[in-house]
């Protein structure tokens, strides 16, 4: 019996809410009814913006983007979920008159091309994925290439020669990451080992800060890391050990420990994208930029850093952003001392985005 | 003359519908060990209960070392120096032996000594022979051992009064005596100790007095040298003669239930029962006299399939029912009043037009294969509601909400309405008043005259004698006697429900 | 002097009426306060929060979408809870079902849609049984609490399907990124018309009728009531308590699985790590905001629905996400804090009257 008042009163909550929403549409006024109507721009985030991370380094980039383009209003949305929830987001951003909408998370690849279909005069930029439609380019960066002067650091660095490495997942992407660093490391220090955990997340600063803590204790004296928080770094510091921050400049969470960062710099990429659909010249392209394009870079070298590494360093970036040093040049052996790769060629673009098995030098496994 | 660490003058205690201590005086001196002897239900717990503190009375005054005080909880009673062992032990099982004994500190600071504290715990187990491991958990001990643990936790507090309440019904013969080891040198120590009991043997062996209760009261207080079993077991249970209920004399029926040597535990793996057999024909009914948890329920729980013989044989109507499932045994015809009405017998939460249904919900007549017939099962229960009288406001009523007189109406209405072959009720009158006590009897009469053995556990002596064609006595899981009433006196059932009088009734509460 | 909560016997229906909708307009209030503090215009973003779940075909139909999964969910939750069953882990279930689901089109993929969608869904209900049983087993058979089975096993299920997802079923196509491959359209449920509310919708409200019938008028049902208000009365009435214990849970598994089977057939169209942003706990508090009750279960389902969707929009006015998660937090807080006061009365003892026993 009691159950009845029960649906009573949620049913007259839910009417009012009806009713209240009915309203305030009637009520509503078309939102900033300005002089000339400015383009708008939509960023979809995975995490909180924070102030560390993959979410962060694409604020970072949106900020950028409205400093060179005040001409434009951007909204963001941050903490989508992955699921059924990203379609929906990304929809109501198409409906509310976005003209270029930015989903910056693998996940998002899906729900992004479904919405393009529906949305054909909107632009989508999917960060990451691997789909593309007339309306939907991709776009990510060789952050490998950055990894890779991140691991002369290590190299240099570590005593022990072992170094940890804090592993989201094992997907292509973070395999090339770990790849990238491990060949760098091995440039200067052939002796040093790379030692992976999975951590299944990208983003527990708790979980990922005990991964680093367990190959701390396993005799690892820098921790490298591919994940969304500086939880990796901060264990460094308590532990007082080395530590090669990823995505933002990490050097600020644990000043003692971050060599250095490899860093994403995506403002400038959105502000030719922007630049180029302003102008009509926007076409769906592949875009997966070099540092030489400036969108991977490293973060300002810590004091830590020795001369002759910090000479090093400078030297393999120079040859990077000349194309003199390809990263992932012959001859590759992997963990068994097979060449995959002779010498003499460099891994294809498409082995790259497929690729999952680690190069000599790492201690770790890749689930099957 | 020494001077009475504790006296109690005109105790009052008043529960809903019972007035549980009615005047009560009593005096408690340093260094004696005071028995508190009484029937179930003779208020002796609760005026324990109210002297440690647990409960508030209703009226007179508690005096300690002449100095009048007020207990608010617990705490107040053991500042005075009066702790109390229930018999559901208050320990906190994950923790050690000392943290719970740390627990109810009245040591003041917040922060504890552990050395000191495990030094003088041992220290006072040593003194009195209470083994007990201070670091222990308590889960892991066994019942005599938290036993300990509450009494260490009683002296460590500083207790100069100690009440245990009935502490034997959960020890071994052999801890038992160990027990009173112990309690002889905490008197000899000038503790008191009380001890609630209800075994006369265990008056004879340790008691230096013993005040006796009935019905809220005090029916005498005999010195050491004083006692004497007769006047002992008058004061528990002696009073007049009862009037009879008019009842027919049945023929000779034929035998309902038969149970031979049956065997079984208790719910601590105990005996519960031990070779016990019994008859019960047609139109009889038969009565279980005895203190409670002696057996009763689960004589009961065998019955009705409940529970497991772990021996024995059960037979109904010559049909070998041993271990049978409830629900054969509720199709055989054996309806079941249950000593916990309200939890067991009927669900407090549900109406009770559901309450009613508990039994017969699978019967063709209220159901389909899915489906229940809402219709004739609200039709019955309105019939049954006001066949048996009983008050509802609704049949949508939640019977948690009735009074104790009507839902014993209730749960006999749905019971009897099963048309049984066999009745077994359990204190079918526990706390009811006169008028709803004689209904409950009426409508058991009435079952007999239907032909309908009946079962009948009580721990009221009256009642039994009322009602009973012949009674049985059952101790420590036994029969141990069995006579045709009008033999019946009431004396010698006292005697055989206190435990003596049997041959070494008390030596085989062995264990396994 | 110390404030005493006193249960109420019967909460009057007023109460019970008045209680939920002055807690939400309360929550309401209250964030409001944060919101104009931190100046914005509190009104304009509930206007926009509720007309963007609910102002507009589209945002209704994503409202719904949304729900379909707290609606089963809660469902299989609120049968098992009847009985005093705690089973947590409809999580794990969900993506069971969603498991067992993805095998059918991954293994056969030319299979007609009258023959697909019927095996995705009865494996589906299947799996989420048999992740259900096991808890239900063990606790029949060695009284193993069910709260710590079950939890447990939602990690154990979430890790499983990330195993093959990681690994054997990755899509061969997908630059070995965690996805299967996506669907052939036999093996996608239907939906209505351009939206996304897919069939399951009408097996959630299918759900719904059965239930009403199973607890207002069947045999079973009562069985389930006697036995989740008293275990003891239960056997006394000769009722097979460990048969009905092994039977809610398996049913109860069983929905959460075919809510699993609905959201990868109905939105994912493939599988993959996170289809489940939290579905089988946030219905926890579904059912039990609902208090059981299949039809209040379909209301707050969309409720919590209004909640996600609208938070969304609303961030489109710049507040952050935290701040919407506060909102949706807040009338959580208020509605089940304000369940306190429908169900116990506050006493205030008076000095001067005699203090009554507490026993």
């Amino acid at each position: 019996m009691r159950n009845r008042y029960v649906i009573l009163a949620l049913a007259l909550v839910f009417a009012a809410a009806l009713v209240l929403g009915g309203c305030g549409g009637g009520d509503k006024k078309p939102a900033a009814p300005a002089a000339p109507e400015k383009m708008k721009v939509a960023f979809v985030y995975i995490g909180p913006v924070g102030d560390a991370g993959w979410t962060y380094a694409h604020e970072q980039g949106r900020k950028y983007l409205m400093e060179k383009m005040p001409d434009i209003q951007s909204t963001i949305i941050e903490s989508v979920p992955e699921g059924a929830d990203s379609e929906r987001v990304i929809t109501q951003l198409a409906e509310q008159g976005h003209k270029v909408i930015f989903t910056t998370s693998f996940g998002y690849m899906d729900p992004t091309i479904n919405v393009a279909k529906k949305y054909p005069n909107v632009v989508f930029m999917h960060c990451s994925g691997f789909k593309t439609a007339a309306n939907v380019g991709t776009y990510f960066g060789r952050i490998e290439e950055a990894r890779y002067l991140t691991g002369i650091a290590a190299g240099k660095a570590t005593k022990s020669n072992v170094i940890g490495y804090v592993a989201a997942f094992p997907i292509p992407e973070v395999v090339r990451g770990i790849n990238g660093f491990t060949l760098g490391v091995r440039s200067v220090n052939p002796n040093a080992k790379v030692k992976v955990i999975w951590t299944n997340t990208w983003y527990d600063p708790a979980k990922e800060k005990q991964a680093a803590v367990s190959l701390l204790d396993a005799g690892a004296d820098v921790i490298a890391q591919h994940q969304d928080t500086p939880g990796p770094q901060q264990a460094a510091e308590e532990k007082g050990k080395f530590s090669v921050g990823y995505n933002t400049d990490m050097s600020k969470m644990a000043p003692k420990a971050v060599l250095t960062s490899a860093v994403w710099n995506w403002g400038p990429y959105y502000v030719k994208v922007i630049d180029s659909v302003k102008k009509g010249t926007w076409k769906s392209e592949q875009y997966w930029g070099h540092m030489s394009d400036g969108i991977a870079d490293i973060a300002p070298l810590g004091p830590m850093v020795q001369e002759d590494t910090k000479k090093l360093i400078a030297d393999a970036k120079a040859k990077i952003v000349k194309g003199d040093l390809k990263i992932f040049a012959g001859p590759l052996k992997d963990q068994s001392g097979a060449v995959k790769v002779p010498a003499g060629q460099v891994m294809s673009d498409k082995d790259q985005l497929g690729w999952t098995w680690f190069v000599e030098g790492v201690d770790g496994t890749i689930p099957k | 003359m020494l001077k009475p660490i504790i006296t109690m003058r005109g105790m009052y205690k008043r529960f809903p519908g019972v007035l549980a201590n009615d005047n009560i005086d009593m005096d408690i001196y340093p260094g004696e060990i005071h028995a508190l002897l009484g029937e179930n239900g003779s208020g002796k717990s609760t005026l324990m209960c109210v002297l440690s503190g647990l409960y508030k009375p209703d009226g007179g005054t508690i005096c300690v070392e002449g100095e009048e005080k007020r207990f608010r909880s617990p705490r107040d009673a053991i500042a005075c120096g009066i702790g109390m062992v229930h018999q559901h032990f208050k320990l906190v099982e994950p923790f050690s032996v000392a943290e719970n004994i740390a627990m109810s500190g009245q040591h003041g600071s917040f922060m504890l000594s552990t050395e000191k504290m495990t030094a003088d715990i041992a220290e006072l187990g040593d003194k009195y022979g209470l083994a007990i491991k201070p670091e222990a958990s308590v889960w892991q001990l066994s019942v005599g051992e938290k036993q300990r643990v509450e009494i260490v936790r009683m002296l460590y507090h500083g207790s100069r009064v100690l009440i245990l309440d009935e502490p034997t019904a959960v020890l071994t013969p052999q801890e038992a005596a160990e027990m009173f080891k112990t309690l002889r040198k905490m008197a000899a120590d000038g503790c008191a100790i009380v001890f609630i009991t209800h075994k006369l043997n265990e008056v004879y062996e340790l008691a230096d007095r013993v005040t006796v209760l009935r019905g809220g009261r005090v029916t005498g207080v005999l010195g050491r040298n004083e006692l004497d079993t007769k006047k002992l077991v008058w004061m528990m249970v002696g009073r007049d003669v009862v009037s009879q209920y008019e009842r027919g004399v049945m023929p000779e029926g034929r035998p309902v239930l038969e149970v031979q040597k049956a065997v079984a535990f208790n719910d601590m793996g105990m005996y519960g029962l031990k070779d016990l057999s019994l008859t019960i024909n047609e139109g009889e009914i038969f009565g279980i006299a005895g203190v409670a948890g002696n057996g009763q329920r689960e004589l009961a729980e065998v019955i009705t399939g409940l529970r497991r013989v772990a021996d024995g044989t059960i037979r109904l109507y010559d049909e070998d029912v041993t271990n049978s499932r409830p629900a054969d045994m509720i199709a055989r015809g054996v309806s079941y009043v249950p000593e916990d009405r309200l939890g067991v017998g009927l669900v407090p939460e549900l109406s009770v037009l559901e309450n009613l249904l508990l039994k017969s919900y699978q019967q063709p007549e209220f159901s389909g294969r899915w489906l229940l017939d809402s219709k004739a099962i609200k039709e019955r229960a309105a019939k049954l509601v006001k066949e048996y009288k009983v008050k509802v406001s609704s049949l949508d009523q939640p019977v948690k909400m009735l009074s104790g007189g009507h839902l014993q109406r209730l749960l006999l209405a749905r019971e009897i309405a099963e048309k049984p072959k066999l009745m077994v009720v359990v204190y079918p009158a526990r706390g009811l008043d006169v008028g709803a006590t004689e209904a409950v009897h009426r409508l058991l009469l009435d079952l007999k005259a239907e032909k309908t053995a009946v079962l009948l556990i009580s721990e009221d002596l009256d009642e039994i004698m009322k009602l009973a064609d012949r009674v049985g006595v059952l101790y420590n899981g036994r029969l141990v006697g069995e006579f045709p009433v009008e033999e019946a006196d009431i004396e010698r059932i006292g005697l055989l429900m206190a435990g003596s009088g049997t041959e070494g009734g008390e030596a085989d509460a062995y264990q396994i | 002097m110390r404030i005493r909560f006193e249960k109420r016997l019967a909460p009057s229906p007023l109460m019970t009426v008045a209680v939920p909708v002055v807690s939400v307009i309360l929550a309401l209030l209250f964030c409001a306060a944060f919101l104009a503090l931190t100046g914005r215009h509190p009104f304009e973003l509930y206007f926009a929060m509720l007309e963007g779940a609910l102002g507009s075909a589209y945002g209704l139909s994503e409202t719904t979408v949304k729900a379909i999964p707290l609606m089963l969910c809660g469902l299989g939750i609120s049968l098992a809870f009847r009985m005093q069953l705690w089973n947590i882990g409809a999580e794990g279930q969900f993506y069971l079902g969603a498991f067992a689901a993805t095998w059918v089109p991954l293994t056969f993929p030319d299979l007609p849609v009258f023959i697909m969608l019927p095996m995705m869904l009865l494996l589906g209900m299947a799996a989420g049984a048999l992740w259900a049983l096991g808890p239900a087993y063990l606790k029949v058979k060695w009284r193993v609490n069910e709260i710590i089975t079950t939890l447990m096993l939602n990690y154990v299920g979430i890790l499983l399907v990330n195993y093959f997802v990681y690994g054997p079923w990755r899509d061969p196509k997908g630059f070995n990124f965690p996805l299967t491959a996506e669907f052939p359209p036999a093996a996608l449920l239907p939906t209505f018309g351009g939206s996304r509310i897919h069939v399951g919708l009408l097996l959630a409200l299918a759900l719904v009728v059965l239930f009403i019938v199973i607890f207002r008028n069947s045999r079973w049902g009562y069985e389930i009531k006697v036995i989740g208000s008293s275990e003891r009365a239960a056997r006394y009435a000769g009722m097979d308590i460990k048969r009905n214990m092994l039977l809610v849970m398996a049913l109860s598994g069983a929905v959460c699985g075919l809510a699993g089977m609905t959201e990868v057939s109905g939105i994912a169209g493939r599988l993959q790590p996170g289809l489940s942003p939290g579905y089988g706990y946030t219905a926890i508090i579904v059912a039990w905001l609902a208090r059981l009750n299949p039809v209040a279960i379909v209301l707050v389902a969309g409720m919590f629905g209004v909640l996600q969707v609208g938070g969304y929009i609303v961030q489109t006015f710049g507040v952050p996400a935290s701040m919407v998660a506060m909102i949706q937090g807040a009338v959580l807080f208020f509605v089940i804090g304000g369940e306190m006061f429908a169900n116990y009365r506050v006493v205030f003892p008076n000095s001067k009257g005699a203090e009554k026993a507490d026993e």
